[in-house]
Parts: structure tokens; sequence; C-alpha cells
């Protein structure tokens, strides 16, 4: 106790000590309410104080609230409630469909964080297996294209649909004004081959309600082909093929390894019969005018014209069944008389058929005649098709090679649209993913039909060269934002699932049409109770599935569905058909074009230009002619002697009364007398990327009987003086003898396969690499590999590989981490040509590692050779020392990418900076990310569970990866097999990629080992450089160059290596 | 009895010899001497403006591309280091021979060198994709790790060769200029004029212990020197030769650059001699007509080696049975870039063989313009190396282009002004020419009546 202190301590509860003790000075502290400030204990003297504070306090009032707005409201997103399944810094897939003009095919959608990142093929799905298309790959772009349009919208139309303004239009208005106006009658409905049974369904019950119509019109159309099944089966759909069964496929003007109908499916099954390269390996003929992937991947090509291609099957029917009488319509005197009046066909195309009919016969039942397509749909199409039909009739193909398709959509062909129009029979249009004012020719005068109608409502997601004439763009998801259902050819039901929540103010066509259907009080039971599309696809897939869910209830098959994204069963037992007998009376003979032949072609990229609004898909270089960003004329080697034609020079073509300039591109093994003009260019409404590229080639074609005819038309071509440069990626064809892409015949390769590979005893004074984990490789089969391109856009997609534009291809900087190298081998008229996937080889003793000054890229002891960019500096030593140059350097900033773009890029793969070096990865993080799953669960890595981009996308298959230290892994067996080598081994850098000989199924490879290569001397007359980088190197004409050839011409034809002339001894 | 040419003219004695060069220093120079400092200076804009937006923008600006990542930048970095050799040469090796006709021209020789190779340093800096990281090609400590350069890499070889190759030169020189220095001191008027030179001749006294150590380190910094005439364009030229590409990956670089370099040096020695001659005349004196044809001699010789290696690699190539050796050396001859070849050859081994005669070799018009062939010939010698090598290589479908824009223009011509206003800069500003060593040969050659005893 506190003997000092006099007060008496209170007994309540003390804070301090001086409250304890009742300290007075503490007391008086205490009773005061309001403690003194310091500007306080000057107030009363001269009051000034208090005032002071007062304006103090009111000018920071007032300066803090004139300084200060309202902090910007940030949201973040807690996962309190975390979406189930989804763990942050995981992808999820979620399986779906995706439909290409007639292809169809399962994709399993990458999305990270909710977003679609990537788009992969459907393992599952039997029309592709897992394997995709370039297009299908861009179609990510697409959702992220910044030129779609974000909301629905109203093009104010004066009388003759011209002088338009683009207003916004709210929904609820847009509805307001159509159910009005459907409410009128006389509805027509445009669709293109949306293969969605749901969709047809609730297109006829549209329909119907409105007492419209459907009518369907694809941008590249298969009405010929469609109009001959009905008249040789009869049924109007595309038949569905077999191409794995076929031990010979024979192609007349038909690509359908690139772009006819189903390339992905037929790519797939095409490679099946070419992966053994042993007895038995299926061959490939091709009759064509163009040269088509398709033809750069023949056995054995044969060169005709366009209004050639009925010619040939004729006398291939006129060798079977009148001269060998093989067939039993040998007896048929109606058959054997119409056959007949092409006796004189075989000696009009001065070609032999009598080989390739014997082969055909010799596999009959397991043969294919594919003809026509957009470069052979003259004015002779259905006759080509039913020509065709009957051969394959003849052959006994049908119901084992060629069986009933199942299209799902159906509608009336466009002709009778256009009938209906001109008879002022239609109020209203609805065009549903269809753009006929673009793709049909002029003289259709579909445009002008248009006035007839009140009004037009489109449903893509951009004013396109329909849209602008429509009164309302009803702006569609993206099939990525949409549900909806599939049907492919061979009958596979798959879903389509939506991977995001649409970006924009955008609602699916089928939620319109429900919308429409409920505004005007009509529909079924089923749409009045859907309140959604998704409801009504639900409910009908209740029907759907009835008697298959098995022991599951429908929303556990649902779900199942769903996760799987096909419906099991569906595929195939499609059931034979027979032929109508009579038909081949309806073919009469081509009539004979003089002077040259137009015929319009897809190019593998852009196909029917529905996706040609991403850049990647512009600058996928053409498979064959090496060429991206524009679209040109190809003449054959010799006709461009003949006019005095160099490559990039404008030529004008004119058909009738119809011109369109374009630059000239001379393509070795095009037929003479031919000029090929690929589709999908010449747009004016396409998207800020293609608009302005290239011309129109349907400017040329002609509206001829209800159908666009786009080949076989005779044109005339006239030089301009006008030049350019042709973005091209490969300025160099030949391979100058030198051991790049081996070839052998099927015979020479089942004697001995890989015997035509010369091959170095290597030695070396270093110790090797010690890979003591995984050692990381890949095969690529050069026989089965189509050279599509599918992996180049599969790459750029998973790696955010920059496009770089024309200007940049041009100057030699485009980025793409895979290329696919093409070559000619023989003659420049009658080349054979071979393509060859070329990445990073991740050498084990890679030349990029040792010069790199600052130890960016390094070698892992996995083998793969990585590159550190944020270590770059960016002397491209490495990329000058890389004997395979398949580095790429930033020469400018490419990371800004116009928004939405961005939101496409994959969060594993760094965006690289300008200035820095990059380069194919194998894929590591896919490598580490299956690596790290298998830490987690503590499970061993097995062989195939580490799959690249490239060799994911391959519809053939043709690339094998995986750990070379597994010695019973595939790729391991493949690497160590005789039909593989590495490329330039010579150099003893020991590519950890290897690549398997192709394989010819032909008597003779177009070699002529007659001779030394003579590199280098002929390669330049020329005393200046061109004016540019890499397009100046057309391929050289057989004899001598002529005097102007400029600079580049090898004067002698390639020839493609038996054993390089053997090096002095130590030479290696 | 044959008597010896004076090396120097003009009855020169030691006053009017240190009138002549520290007079140099001393007075404002003519309109012709600024009319030529304006024209570098306009040039040395362009180059900064070139180089500012190929930072600023990218590499992309240039013509370089895939496949041939290396242009105008590395040529004309060659190119740079190479003229640097004859400078050394003169200085150092000559020296150590003691060819007393070195001693008039030792000095700008060696101004030439230090500026060279401060011209060349640029490019390699220059080309690089982010030049603000490429002092990472520095082996230095650092907190990445740290993280080392790789000493496999030629390009960390060339920037030891390259920074020690400077640092040397410009010591040598430096200190050789030394008692040049305090003797302009000594004659200063000016305050500040005295501050600064006597700051720079380090207190030089002119003492016997002053000299006995000056020519000491004087020999010393030369025999360090005399290696690198031999080493910097050896390792140079390790940047071609140890990569795979045919074309550059041969053993015969080595000496190749070397004699190619001493011969482009010489070369441009010749060049800067003569124009100098024009703009301050009175160098006339010193370097003399006798000077210029030594030169002369020693380009014709070194143009002869510099022949020698482009046959030997000829044959080299065809002898190694190599396919892309081969073709590459047709390529080069007869392929898309064989103009350049053909300057190439007609510039560095047909034009030098006028030096045969005597005319031309004391001729300055003619060998004025015989050295700037010489200079354009070793410009495309590296232009076809590199691009040569670089546009055909293995695979034939990455075969490309090369094709230059202005900012290659701009950086390449950009650069002749950034050297020449050093070397202007430096004429007046420092003493051009060494008076200490050329008062020792003052009288070498004179008739001994003329000048008695010594």
């Amino acid at each position: 106790m506190d003997q000092t202190s006099s007060n008496k301590p209170s007994g309540k509860p003390w804070l301090s000590l001086e409250q304890w003790r009742q300290d007075p000075e503490f007391l008086t502290f205490a009773e005061k309410e309001f403690r003194t400030s310091p500007l306080q204990s000057g107030d009363g003297v001269g009051g000034t104080a208090r005032r002071d504070f007062l304006k103090l306090m009111g000018a920071s009032l007032a300066l803090t609230s004139f300084g200060c707005v309202r902090r910007p409201a940030q949201k973040i997103i807690p996962y309190a409630k975390k979406p189930q399944d989804i763990v942050h810094g995981l992808p999820n897939y979620y399986a779906s469909s995706f439909v290409d003009g007639m292809e169809a095919i399962g994709i399993l959608v990458t999305t990270r964080d909710g977003r679609p990142i990537k788009i992969e093929g459907n393992p599952d799905h039997p029309a592709n297996m897992g394997s995709m298309s370039s297009r299908a790959h861009a179609d990510i772009l697409r959702l992220y294209d910044p030129d779609r349009y974000t909301a629905p919208k109203r093009n104010l139309q004066n009388k003759n649909r011209t002088n338009r303004e683009i207003i916004n239009a709210r929904w609820e208005d847009l509805d307001k004004a159509v159910t009005e106006q459907l409410g009128k009658g006389k509805v027509a409905l445009l669709t293109h081959n949306h293969s969605s049974p749901t969709t047809q369904a609730l297109m006829e019950e549209f329909a119907g309600a409105f007492g419209g119509k459907i009518y369907q019109y694809d941008d590249v159309s298969y009405a010929s082909l469609v109009e001959a099944q009905k008249a040789s089966y009869g049924s109007a759909t595309i038949p569905n093929y077999n191409i794995d069964r076929a031990k010979i496929v024979v192609a007349i003007n038909n690509d359908f390894l690139g772009t006819w109908v189903a390339p992905v499916t037929f790519q797939r099954q095409f490679a099946m019969g070419r992966k053994k390269s042993t007895e038995g390996m299926s061959k490939l003929v091709v009759f064509e005018s163009l040269m088509s992937l398709t033809g750069s991947n023949a056995d054995k090509r044969y060169r005709i014209r366009p209004s050639q291609s009925l010619d040939v099957v004729m006398a291939l029917l006129h060798e079977l069944v009148v001269v060998r009488k093989s067939s039993r319509y040998a007896s048929d005197d109606g058959v054997v008389r119409v056959l007949s009046g092409f006796s004189k066909s075989r000696e009009d195309l001065g070609i032999n058929v009598g080989e390739v009919a014997e082969e055909l016969w010799k596999n009959k039942g397991q043969s294919l005649v594919l003809a026509g397509g957009m470069s052979a749909d003259g004015d002779f199409g259905v006759a080509l098709q039913v020509a065709a039909n009957f051969l394959n009739a003849v052959l006994e193909n049908d119901g084992k090679t060629i069986e009933t398709g199942r299209s799902v959509t159906r509608g009336a062909p466009i002709g009778d649209l256009l009938n209906a129009l001109n008879k002022k029979e239609i109020t209203t249009l609805i065009v549903h993913g269809s753009n006929p004012v673009y793709s049909l020719p002029e003289n259709s005068k579909f445009r002008e039909a248009l006035s007839n109608v009140e009004m037009i409502i489109t449903t893509g997601d951009r004013n396109d060269e329909t849209a602008r004439l429509a009164d309302y763009v009803a702006t569609d998801h993206h099939a990525l934002e949409n549900w909806g259902d599939m049907q492919s050819l061979g009958g596979a039901l798959s879903i389509q699932q939506p991977t995001i929540q649409p970006l924009h103010n955008t609602r699916a066509f089928q939620d319109s049409m429900l919308a429409w259907l409920k505004g005007a009080g009509k529909g079924s039971a089923k749409a009045k109770a859907s309140e959604t599309w998704y409801d009504y696809l639900n409910a009908s897939w209740k029907t759907l599935s009835a008697g298959k869910t098995g022991k599951l209830n429908f929303e556990d098959y649902w779900n199942d569905v769903l996760q799987t994204g096909v419906m099991q069963g569906s595929n195939g037992a499609a059931g034979s058909r027979s032929l109508a007998s009579g038909t081949l009376a309806n073919v009469k003979p081509t009539a004979k074009r003089a002077g040259f032949e137009l015929a319009i072609y897809q190019k593998v990229g852009i196909g029917d230009g529905r996706l040609a609004n991403v850049p990647w898909l512009q600058e996928l270089p053409d498979p064959v002619t090496k060429v991206c960003w524009d679209n040109y004329a190809c003449i054959s080697p010799k006709d461009s002697v003949q006019l005095k034609i160099k490559e990039g020079q404008y030529v004008q073509l004119t058909v009738g009364d119809k011109k369109i300039e374009l630059p000239a591109h001379i393509q070795p093994g095009q037929a003479d007398g031919v000029v090929g003009v690929a589709f999908g260019y010449g747009r004016n409404g396409g998207g800020s990327v293609v608009d302005g590229i290239g011309a129109n080639a349907m400017t040329l074609a002609q509206w001829v009987d209800g159908r666009a005819v786009t080949a076989g038309l005779e044109t005339t071509i006239k030089p301009l003086t006008k030049k350019t440069e042709l973005a091209v990626t490969q300025g160099h064809h030949v391979m100058e003898g030198r051991q790049i892409v081996v070839e052998e015949t099927l015979a020479d390769h089942m004697k001995d396969p890989g015997g035509q590979v010369h091959r170095h005893n290597l030695t070396t004074m270093w110790s090797e690499h010690k890979y003591n984990g995984n050692k990381w490789g890949m095969v690529v089969d050069l026989n089965t590999c189509t050279g599509c391109g599918s992996c180049v856009i599969a790459c750029q997609s998973e790696n955010n590989i920059p496009s770089v534009g024309r200007k940049n291809v041009i100057d030699g900087r485009e980025m793409q981490w895979m290329r696919i190298d093409r070559y000619y081998v023989g003659t420049p008229e009658d080349p054979d040509v071979v393509h060859q996937p070329l990445l990073c080889m991740h050498c084990d003793n890679a030349p990029c590692e040792t010069v790199c000054p600052v130890i960016a890229t390094v070698h892992s002891d996995e083998g793969t050779n990585d590159m550190i960019y944020n270590r770059c500096v960016g002397t491209r030593y490495c990329s000058n020392n890389c004997p395979y140059k398949v580095r790429r350097f930033n020469w400018f900033s490419y990371t800004d990418v116009k928004a939405p773009r961005q939101m496409a890029l994959n969060p594993e793969v760094t965006v690289r900076n300008r200035g820095v070096m990059e380069k194919c990865t194998f894929c590591i993080h896919r490598i580490r990310g299956v690596k790290a799953q298998h830490k987690v669960h503590d499970t061993k890595l097995r062989d195939g569970d580490v799959k690249t981009a490239c060799q994911q996308s391959c519809p053939s298959n043709a690339i094998t990866f995986g750990d070379l230290n597994d010695t019973k892994s595939m790729v391991r067996g493949e690497f160590d097999s005789p039909k593989a080598y590495a490329l330039l081994d010579e150099l003893n850098v020991k590519p950890s990629v290897r690549y398997q000989v192709k394989v010819r199924n032909t008597d003779k490879l177009k070699w002529a080992p007659a001779h030394e290569p003579v590199p280098g001397a002929p390669h330049g007359q020329g005393h200046k450089p061109p004016a540019h980088g890499r397009a100046g190197e057309p391929l050289p004409h057989g004899g001598p160059p002529p005097p102007d050839a400029g600079p580049g011409h090898p004067p002698m034809p390639p020839h493609d290596p038996p054993p390089p002339p053997v090096p002095a001894e130590g030479g290696h | 009895m044959i008597r010896r040419s004076p090396l120097i003219l003009g009855k020169k004695t030691y006053e009017t010899i240190t009138n002549d060069i520290a007079g140099l220093t001393e007075k404002l120079p003519d309109a012709r001497y600024f009319a030529g400092l304006a024209g570098a200076q306009g040039l040395m804009i362009i180059f900064l403006l070139a180089q500012g937006a190929i930072v600023w923008w990218g590499m992309g600006l240039m013509g370089v591309n895939h496949p041939v990542g290396w242009g105008t930048d590395i040529i004309t970095f060659v190119f740079w280091i190479g003229i640097g050799h004859a400078g050394t040469l003169i200085s150092a090796v000559l020296f150590l021979f003691r060819q007393k006709w070195r001693m008039s021209i030792a000095r700008s020789a060696e101004a030439m060198t230090v500026f060279a190779v401060m011209t060349a340093g640029l490019f390699p800096v220059l080309h690089t994709g982010r030049p603000w990281v490429a002092y990472w090609l520095l082996p230095y400590p650092n907190q990445r790790g740290p993280l080392w350069v790789n000493f496999r890499s030629p390009l960390v070889w060339d920037v030891f060769a390259v920074s020690t190759y400077a640092t040397v030169s410009a010591v040598f020189w430096y200190i050789g200029m030394v008692p040049d220095l305090a003797t302009i001191r000594d004659r200063a008027q000016n305050k500040w004029r005295k501050r600064i030179y006597g700051l720079l001749s380090l207190g030089w006294r002119g003492t016997a212990r002053n000299w006995n150590h000056y020519e000491m380190v004087y020999m010393l910094l030369a025999g360090l020197s005399t290696p690198l005439v031999l080493s910097v364009h050896s390792i140079v030229s390790f940047d071609f030769a140890v990569a795979v590409l045919p074309g550059w990956h041969t053993t015969i670089f080595p000496p190749y650059f070397v004699a190619g370099a001493i011969f482009s040096g010489f070369a441009m020695v010749v060049t800067l001699m003569a124009i100098i001659r024009e703009l301050v005349p009175v160098f006339k004196d010193y370097v003399t007509m006798d000077h210029m044809e030594n030169m002369n001699k020693i380009i014709m010789a070194t143009g002869l080696l510099v022949g020698y290696a482009y046959g030997s690699e000829f044959f080299i190539a065809w002898y190694s049975g190599v396919e892309y050796e081969v073709f590459i050396f047709k390529n080069r001859a007869f392929g898309p870039y064989g103009w350049s070849y053909w300057i190439m050859v007609t510039c560095n081994v047909f034009i030098p063989q006028l030096f045969w005669f005597r005319y031309f070799r004391r001729n300055i018009p003619w060998m004025f313009v015989i050295s700037i062939f010489v200079n354009i010939g070793m410009w495309f010698e590296r232009f076809v190396i590199t691009i040569t090598s670089l546009h055909r290589d293995f695979l034939p479908s990455s075969w490309g282009m090369w094709v230059p824009t202005i900012y290659d223009f701009g950086a390449l011509f950009g650069s002749f002004g950034l050297f020449f206003t050093l070397f202007l800069l430096y004429i007046r500003v420092l003493p051009a020419i060494s008076i200490s060593e050329v008062k020792p040969v003052l009288y070498v050659g004179r008739e001994e009546d003329q000048h008695g005893h010594h």
C-alpha cells in the first residue's frame, strides 16, 4: 500500500496507478469530459484558435471532396462458392461438336477458368477419333473475333436494299417486328448444313407454324452430288464413304483429303490404308486439273482438264464394261450403248486408262471412285456424279466402300428459293449460316431477287454480304456458346454443349425461333413447354435416346452423353442401297472447250470462307502452293511460258463479261489450259482480317440450271503489267539432290524397308548426354502425312503463336513453330509431291545450345532443347546455327492482339515479347502437366500419356511421340525401325525427331538418278537479288530456262536422292 | 651507294616539328575542316536515328529475317573490327621490329584502331533483339543464381576479345601520347588548357626516369598488343567458323580473317591519310609518299593472301566432297548474290594488283580510289560470308533472300559518320603525330653534310 498517498485509495477497479492512488491531478483530468486540444488551449485568447480550426477543417474538407472521386468499384469473385470440378490452374475439357460445311466432328474444348482456349478432337467420336482440321482449331478465334456483333442489329434499308444505316436493336423490338412480319406467312428459311437433328426438327416446326419452307444452301455447294445421288439411288443425301476399306481409290478432280465433304474423316480413313506400308497398302490414283492436296498425295497422278472429268469415268466404264466385259452390266444393252458413245474418250484423254481399270477391277468391292467437287462442278457436274455412281456400282462398291449417308439437314435447293423469290412468293426470308449473296454467281440475280422480300433476317454475327441486305441481324451465338446436337455422315449422334457464357448480347438462333413461335402463340407442346432451346433439346433427346439408355435413367444418361459427347452405338450400319437402272442414259458427252478452262477450288485453310476472318487460317500456307494471305490465278508452267506470265504478275481473267484481276501463281503439276482460282476471297463484310484480300472467284462462276457452275468455263487470260509479291513461306521447291525426304516404291520398300536411305557411320570424341529418366522423341511418318496443316494450327493454338501478317511473311518472318515443307520431284510439268513436317528436332548435340552466349537455350535431362525466353538477349546466333532453321524470332512486338483475341491465349505457355527467340518446345508444358498428375496420384507414366498438340491433331496419325527410354514404347519401336531416318544425320546432331520413308505405291519414282546433282551453279544467272525475300522461285521448266526467267531457276528438273553422291572419305 | 630517302620532309627542326603538331591543337581549323566535320556529323545523326528507331520498334526494321539472322550489323561489326588491325600492327608490331617509318603514322593509325573498335563495339549490342539486356553477355557476379555466360559460345569469346582489344589499344594509344600531351601543356597559354592537358599528361616531367619508365611501358604494351593483332580477328572469325553452317564451318577462317583485317586496315589508313593530308596540309611533310608507298605494298601483299584464301576455300569445298559445302561455294559465286562475290574478288584481288606499278603506289588520287575499293571489297567479303552462307543452307525449304532496308543503309553509312567524327575531332584535339617519336627519326635519310653530326 502506498504510504505517501494522502488520499484513500478507492475500492473500485482501477486502470492506472494514478487512479488507484486517487491522484488529484488525475481526478481533475478524469472529470473533464472533453480533453484539451492544443488548439483549444488558445481559445478565448482572441478567440482565434477555434476559428482557425474550423477554417482548416473546412478547407481540408473542401479539398478532399474536390480532389477525390469515388473509388472505382472492383469486384472480385471469391471462390467461396466454387463451381464443382474447377480447380484453379487446371483445365477442364468439355465434349462438344463442330460442323464445318459437310464435315461434322466431335471436339473437346479446353477451358480454363471458364474460358475456352483450345479446341481438340474428341477421341470418342467415330468421325474423327480425336483428330482435327486446321479450321476446327481456328474456330476458337472465331469465338473471340473482335469483328463479331455484340448485339442484334437493324439495317435501315431503302427500297433497293441499299443505302443503309446500321443501328443497334433490342431483342424485344426485334422479336416484336419479326413476329408481326412472320404472321403474314410466306416465310422462307434458308439454312446451311447445320447437321443438327433437333435444330432441323425445330426448323420444320417453325416453318410449319408460319406456312414457310426450308431451303438449304451451303456456300460451297454439293448440289450436283446430292442431285446425282437422288437420280442414282433415290435419296438426296450425301453418301457415307469408307475409304479405309478401299485398296484403291481413284479421285477425279476430287480433293477428298483437303476440302471435299469431310476431309478429316477421309484423311483418317485413308491413313489407315497407308500406315502399314506392306502388301495391301492402298493406292491412290488421281486425275485432276489443279494440284490439290489429294493430288499431291497420289501414287499415280494424271493431268486432265475439268471438262475431261466425265471422259475419265466414262473411259474407265467403257474399258470395264465394253472392252473387258467384266461387269454384269456388260450384258445391259442400254448401258453398252451409252458407253459406246464414249469409246473415243480414252484417245481424247491420251491416258492409258486400261491400267487403272485393271487395278480397279482386281480390287472390286475394295475400291472407290470419288469424282467431282468444286473444281469439276461444270455443267457436266451431275452427269459426272451419276457416272461415278455407276462406276462404283460396276465395281460392286455399294454397301462396302460407299453406304447411305445420313444428311440431317433437309431443305429444298436454292434454285427453288430463287424461283419463289422471283415470283414474289416470299415475304419473309430468314438466312441461317449461309452467305448466298457472296457465293452465288452474279447471273443468278439472287441479289436483285431479294428486293422482292419484305423482310430479311440473318443470324450471322456480322454484316456479311447477305446480312447487309437484311433488315435484322438476329446475332447468333458462337457454337461454343450454344447448345445443340449433331449427326455425322456416319450416323454418330453427338452433343454440342456451351463452354462459356455468351460473350455478347447474342441469342441462339434456335432460341430466336422459339421466341418467335411463342410470340405468335404457335408451336408444338414441346416448344411451348421449352423455356429455352436447351429445354427443347433436352426434351428431344429424351425421345431420341428412348430405348438406348440402358440401365440409366434419362438424367444420368444425359450427363453421360455430355461427358463422352457421343451417343453410343449411333454410328454406322447405314445400310446399302441399290442403283436405279437407266441413270446412265442421261449422261451426255461434255462439250469441247476452247481456250482456258476455269476451275474454282477451295483452299484447305479457308474452305467455304466461314472462318476466313481468323488470321491463323489466312497465314496457314496452302499445303501445295505454300502461299498465304491471298488468292491467285494458278496456271501451269507451260502456259506461263507461252503467255509470258511470271510469278506474281497480275492477270485478268474473263468469263463472258465478268472479269477479275489476280496475281498469277505458276503451279507445277497443273494441267495445261486450266486456270485455278481459290474460293473465299474478295470479301466485303467478312471482317477486318479477310476484307479486301484477293478477288471473288465466284464473280466468274455461272448460274446454270439452278446450280452454280464453278468449273470448265471458258476463260481468257490477259497478262497485265502490274506485279505483286505473293506471301510464300517456302521459296525453293526442289531438294537439290539432298537426302531430305526419302521415297521408296512399295516393291522396294517391302524388300528392304528404308533401303534407299543413305546412312552415315558417325563417331564422336565426346561423351554423350545421359538421360536417366525420360528421353522424349518423336517419329513422323511421311507415308501417312498428307501435309494438310492441321498440326500447324494446332501448334499455333496451343502455343500462343502470333500471326504476323502478309508483309512479315513476305519478309520471311512467319512465326509458326511447325512448318510443312513441300518439295516437288520430277519435271515441273508432272512432278510428284512430298510433304515433310518440320519442327524443332531437339537434337542431342544441339548446335543452337553451344552458341548461345547467355545460356538461353539449354538441354534438359529429358532430351528436350528448352528455350528460356526471359534470358534470351536475341543474338539470333542459335537460329543461324540451326541446320533445320526451325527457330523463330520476334522481330517486332506481336503480343498486342486485338481484344478479345487474347482470351484464347493458353496460360501454360509464355507469351513471348519482342526480341526473343522461340521454337517448338515438344509441348513441354504438357509433359510437365502429365508428370505432375502422376506425381500427385503416385502413378507411373505410361506410353501415350503425353501427346503433343500436333500429334493429337493429326488426322493421319502420322506423328508418334513418347519416351525413347521406354523400350516398349511405340515411339521407340518406330524410332528404331529400319524405315526411320534422321534428317541431316551426317551432321551428327542426333535429332530426337526421325522420319519414316515415304512409300509410293507405284513402279517407278520420279527422280532421275542418271546425273549428278548440279547444286548451286544453275541458281543465279541474275547478278542482282530479286527485290524480295522468298517468292521468286517458281519451279523450272524442262529444258533450258527462258532467258528472262529471273534469278533462281535451276535449269534441270530436280531429283530426289537415291544414295546421294558418296562423299570423299572422312567427308562426314 | 643508295641513299635512304628522308622520313620527314620540309627541312624540319625540333622546333618546327613541335610547332607543326602541337600547333594544330592550338589554332582554329579552317573551313575545309569544318565542312568535313559537318559531313561526318550529319552521317552520325543518321546513325543515331536509324539505331534509335531499331531499338524502339524492333530488329524487324532491318533486312534480317529467317533464315538470314545476321545482316548489316554483324557485317559492319566485323568490318570495323578488321579496320582496327592495321593500327595495332603499325604501332605495335612495326615498333617491335624497329621500323622507323612507322613513327609518323603510328599515332593516327592507333587512333583509327581505337575509334574503329568503338564503332564496331556498338553493333553487336545493337543487333540483339533486346539491347537493354545485352550486358548479360558479360560474366559478372549477379543475383540471378548467379547465372553465368556460356563459355562455349563464340559470342562470349568475342566479348572478351573485343573488350581486351579495346582496352589494350586505348591504353597503348594513350600512354604513347603522354609526352606529347605534356608538350602541349607546356605550350599552353590558357589556364583551362593547361589544366586539361596537365591532367591528361599524368604529371610528365620529361626526366630521364620518366623516359626510362615510359620506354619500358611502351615496349611492354607493344608486346601485349602484338598477339592481339592475331587473336582478335581469329576469335571474331570463330563466330563463323565454330558454327555448323556450310560456308562458315572452315578452319581457314582465323588466318584468312587476320590477313583480311590487316588488308582492310591498311586500306583505311591510306584512305584516312589521303584525306588528312588534304584537310591538314602540314601532314604532307610527315606522312610522305614513302609512307604511303610502304602501306600500299602491304595492301598488295595482304591482298594476295586474301586472294589465296578465296581460292583455297573453293578447293577445300570441292576436296571435302560435302555436297552442302560444294553447293554453298558455287552459290556464292554464281547464285543470286553472285554479284557481291565478284565485287569482293574484283575489289580485293584484282584492283590491288595495280600496286605492282610504282606509279599507282605513289599517286595519291589513284591510291585513294584503290583504298576505297579495298574498303568496299572487304565490307563485301563479310557480306558474302554472312549472307550467302545463311541464305541457302541445308534444307532448301528454308532458303530465302536478304534485302536491306533504309535502316540497314542508315546503320552502315551512319557508322562512318560516327567514326569520322571521332577521328576528325582527334586530329585537332590530340597530338596527331607522335612528336617524341618523330624527332629521333628527323635526320634519317638526310645528307650528312646538311645536318652535321648528331
